[in-house]
C-alpha cells in the first residue's frame, strides 16, 4: 500500500517533470526564435500592381528612437558621370555620410533640406570630412554647378531599414512579439503619408508579408544625365 | 592665315599658362579650345562676307583648303559661387580683327536656400534661343552649318546686360521636371533686324565678334543721297544707339534628358527714328518656341520656329520705310551610332514687307537642307562633311543684276580638333 502510493507519487512526479521539461522546451524554442528574430518581406506595387524599385524601407519600434544604439558604420554617396550614386540612400540617424568624386569635373554639393541643410566647398576627387545628419527626414541632395544632378538621403530612427529590389521586395529582419511600425518613401510616390506606414505584430510565423499596394500614378523617375542630349550647361 | 597661325600659337600659349596654374587650382579653370581644317566648295552667289549676296560663308572666289574655325571657351570659378566665362573666335576675313570675344559675362549662382534657384549673368551673352550650339564655343555636335535661326541669333544678337534666371523641380512631379523663367534686361541689339531685313537669313557657321562690321550687299537705299545714306556699308549689330533698355522673357521646361521646350519674348525697344555714328535703330521683336525631344531609336528632334518683325524710319501711309516681318522654322533629326553621328536639317525661312519704299524690297521665301555627318576618332579628333542647300527667291538681287531665285550649295570637309580640361 505505501509502496503502491509511493510508486503513485513517483508518477505523478515524473509526469510533471516531463511536463516541465516540454514546457521549458517551449520556452527556450521562443527564446531562441525570438532571439533570432524572423524576416519579414515587404511588396511595393504601384497603381496597377506592378513592382516598384528603389523603394525605402525602414521599420520603428513605438519610442524606438529613444534607445537606438548609435550607427556604427558610415554610408557614401558618390558622385559618377554627373549623378548622385545611388540616388537614394537610406541611413539612421547620426550616420556619417561621405560624398566622394568620382568625376573628372568639380561639383558643388549641396542641401536646402531643412534641418539637415548642408554645403560642401566645390571640389573634384579629394574627400571631404562626411557630413553627419543628426536628424530624421529626407534630405534632397543638389549640385550647385549641375543644376539636373539630384539625389536624397532619406535619414530614419532606425536601425532595421533597406531599399526594394526589382521586384518590389524588401526584406526586413525584426524581432518577434513585437509592434513594428513599417514605413515606405520615395520621391516618385504620391500618396498621403498615413498610407505610406502599416503597424504589424512579429508573430513568429514564418513568411510574414506586408504588402504595400499605392493608390495615386507614381511620378516618373529622375533620369539623370541618360539620354543623348547634352543640354544641361546652356 | 598667318593671323590664324598667331592665334594657334596663343592657344598653345594660353595653354602653357593653364598647366603652369593648374597645380594650385585644378578645378577652377576651364580651357576648352578648337580648330577646324575644312576643305570647302561652295557655289552660290558672292558671299554676303564679301559685301554681297550670297546666302552662304563661303564662295567661288573663297574655297578650297582653310581654317574655317578656331576658338577658346574659358570658365574661371572666381569663388565657388561666382565664374567667369569668356568666348573668342578666330576668323581670316575682313570683317573684324582676326581674334575678338563673342561672349564674355559673370555668372553668380548663389548657393540655392529652397527649391528656387537663382542664377545671374551680368557681361555679354547669348539670348537663350539655340538649340544647336549647345558644346564648347558656342559649337553644334549636330552639324557645321547652322540652322537659319541660330545662324541669325550668330550674326546679330547678344546680350549686352544682365539675365536673372530661376528654375526649381516641381515636388508634386517628383524630380524628373524642372522649370525656369528667366528675364533679361540688355542694352545694345539696337541695329540688330539691319541685315535680317537687307540681307536675309542665312545658313552658316560664322559667329559675330563684338567689333565686328558685317558687310551689306550695295543696297540702292544706303547710296549716297539716298532715304538712308546715313548708313554704313555694315552694320555692328551689338551698339546702343538710342539708350534705352531692351528686354526679354522665357521659360523652359524639362523633363529629364527627354523633352525640352523653351518659349521666349524679345523686345530690343529700339526706336525706330534713331541714327548714330552710321548705324540705324531698328525695332526688333519676336517670338520663339524651341522644343528638343529624345525619340525611340535613339533618335532626337530639335524643332525650333522664331517670328518677329523689324521696322525702321518714319511712319509713311501706316507703316515704317522698313516695315518687315520675318519667320523661320527647322526640323532636325539625328542619331549616334558608336562613333558616328548623322543630321538632317530642314530650314524654312521667309521675310514680308510691309513698307512701299521704292527700290528696296526685303522680302524673300526660301528653304534649307542640310546634311551632316561626323566621326570622332577620339575626344580630340574628329572628321565632319556636310552638305547643305539652300534655295531663295529674293526680288531684291535683281537690283544687282542677278537672277532672284537661286539655289546655293556648299560641301564641307572638316578636321575638327578639339583640346580642353
Amino acid at each position: 500500500m505505501r509502496f503502491s502510493r509511493l510508486s503513485a507519487l513517483r508518477l505523478e512526479d515524473q509526469i510533471s517533470r516531463i511536463a516541465a521539461r516540454i514546457i521549458g522546451l517551449f520556452v527556450w524554442m521562443f527564446i531562441v526564435t525570438s532571439a533570432f528574430g524572423s524576416d519579414v518581406d515587404v511588396f511595393v506595387v504601384d497603381k496597377d500592381g506592378q513592382p516598384v524599385a528603389d523603394v525605402a524601407v525602414y521599420a520603428m519600434r513605438p519610442g524606438e528612437q529613444n534607445d537606438l544604439s548609435a550607427p556604427t558604420a558610415s554610408a557614401v554617396m558618390d558622385q559618377i558621370d554627373k549623378q548622385f550614386v545611388p540616388h537614394l540612400l537610406v541611413v539612421q540617424t547620426g550616420t556619417p555620410v561621405e560624398f566622394p568624386n568620382s568625376d573628372t569635373v568639380a561639383h558643388h554639393v549641396y542641401s536646402f533640406s531643412h534641418p539637415n541643410k548642408f554645403l560642401l566647398p566645390m571640389y573634384k576627387g579629394e574627400q571631404h570630412p562626411p557630413v553627419t545628419f543628426e536628424h530624421s527626414g529626407v534630405v534632397s541632395i543638389g549640385c550647385n554647378i549641375h543644376d539636373h544632378m539630384l539625389g536624397y538621403i532619406l535619414v530614419v530612427d532606425s536601425t532595421t531599414y533597406t531599399k526594394t529590389d526589382e521586384n518590389g521586395k524588401a526584406s526586413l529582419s525584426l524581432e518577434n512579439a513585437e509592434d513594428y511600425e513599417i514605413s515606405i518613401w520615395s520621391p516618385r510616390i504620391r500618396d498621403v503619408d498615413e498610407l505610406l506606414s502599416k503597424t504589424v505584430v512579429m508573430s513568429g510565423n514564418p513568411g510574414s508579408e506586408v504588402k504595400f499596394h499605392l493608390s495615386k500614378k507614381l511620378s516618373p523617375p529622375h533620369g539623370g544625365q541618360s539620354g543623348s542630349m547634352s543640354w544641361s550647361e546652356y | 592665315m598667318v593671323r590664324v597661325l598667331i592665334l594657334i600659337a596663343a592657344i598653345f600659349l594660353a595653354f602653357a599658362v593653364r598647366a603652369a596654374s593648374a597645380a594650385e587650382a585644378p578645378d577652377r579653370y576651364k580651357l576648352r579650345t578648337g580648330i577646324d581644317v575644312s576643305y570647302i566648295a561652295s557655289s552660290g552667289y558672292t558671299s554676303w562676307t564679301e559685301g554681297l549676296v550670297g546666302k552662304l560663308r563661303y564662295d567661288d572666289n573663297n574655297e578650297g583648303l582653310m581654317i574655317s574655325r578656331a576658338f577658346a571657351d574659358y570658365e574661371f570659378q572666381l569663388v565657388d559661387t561666382l565664374k567667369v566665362h569668356a568666348a573668342v573666335e578666330a576668323y581670316d576675313d575682313d570683317i573684324g580683327s582676326t581674334v575678338d570675344f563673342t561672349q564674355a559675362y559673370v555668372e553668380w549662382r548663389p548657393v540655392p536656400r529652397s527649391e528656387n534657384r537663382y542664377r545671374l549673368k551680368l557681361g555679354a551673352f547669348y539670348p537663350r534661343i539655340s538649340l544647336e550650339n549647345v558644346s564648347a564655343g558656342w559649337s553644334s555636335p549636330y552639324s557645321m552649318s547652322s540652322s537659319t535661326i541660330n545662324t541669325w541669333v550668330a550674326e546679330e544678337l547678344r546680350t549686352v546686360g544682365a539675365e536673372l534666371s530661376v528654375s526649381r523641380r516641381p515636388a508634386m512631379f517628383g524630380g524628373a521636371h524642372s522649370i525656369s523663367l528667366q528675364g533679361a534686361v540688355f542694352f545694345g541689339n539696337d541695329p540688330t533686324g539691319s541685315l535680317l531685313a537687307w540681307k536675309g537669313w542665312s545658313v552658316h557657321d560664322r559667329q559675330s565678334r563684338f567689333g565686328d562690321e558685317l558687310p551689306l550687299p550695295p543696297l540702292p537705299l544706303i547710296q549716297p543721297g539716298m532715304l538712308f545714306d546715313d548708313q554704313d556699308p555694315y552694320v555692328a549689330p551689338f551698339r546702343e544707339i538710342d539708350g534705352q533698355a531692351g528686354y526679354y522673357v522665357s521659360g523652359e521646361w524639362r523633363f529629364n534628358q527627354q523633352l525640352l521646350i523653351r518659349v521666349m519674348h524679345y523686345d530690343n525697344r529700339a526706336d525706330p527714328t534713331a541714327d548714330e555714328d552710321g548705324q540705324y535703330a531698328w525695332t526688333t521683336k519676336f517670338e520663339h518656341i524651341g522644343a528638343h525631344a529624345a525619340l525611340p531609336g535613339d533618335w532626337d528632334l530639335l524643332f525650333q520656329w522664331m517670328t518677329g518683325s523689324t521696322v525702321m524710319g518714319s511712319v509713311v501711309n501706316g507703316a515704317r520705310d522698313l516695315d518687315t516681318e520675318f519667320d523661320s522654322m527647322y526640323l532636325m533629326l539625328t542619331r549616334v551610332y558608336d562613333r558616328h553621328r548623322l543630321s538632317v536639317r530642314y530650314d524654312r525661312f521667309e521675310v514680308t514687307e510691309n513698307d512701299q519704299t521704292p527700290q528696296d524690297d526685303n522680302a524673300e521665301d526660301g528653304n534649307a537642307w542640310t546634311l551632316a555627318y561626323f566621326y570622332d576618332f577620339s575626344d580630340k579628333v574628329s572628321f565632319g562633311a556636310e552638305s547643305l542647300s539652300i534655295k531663295t527667291d529674293r526680288f531684291s538681287w535683281q537690283y544687282y543684276g542677278l537672277d532672284p531665285t537661286r539655289t546655293e550649295k556648299q560641301f564641307q570637309l572638316s578636321l575638327r580638333l578639339r583640346f580642353g580640361n
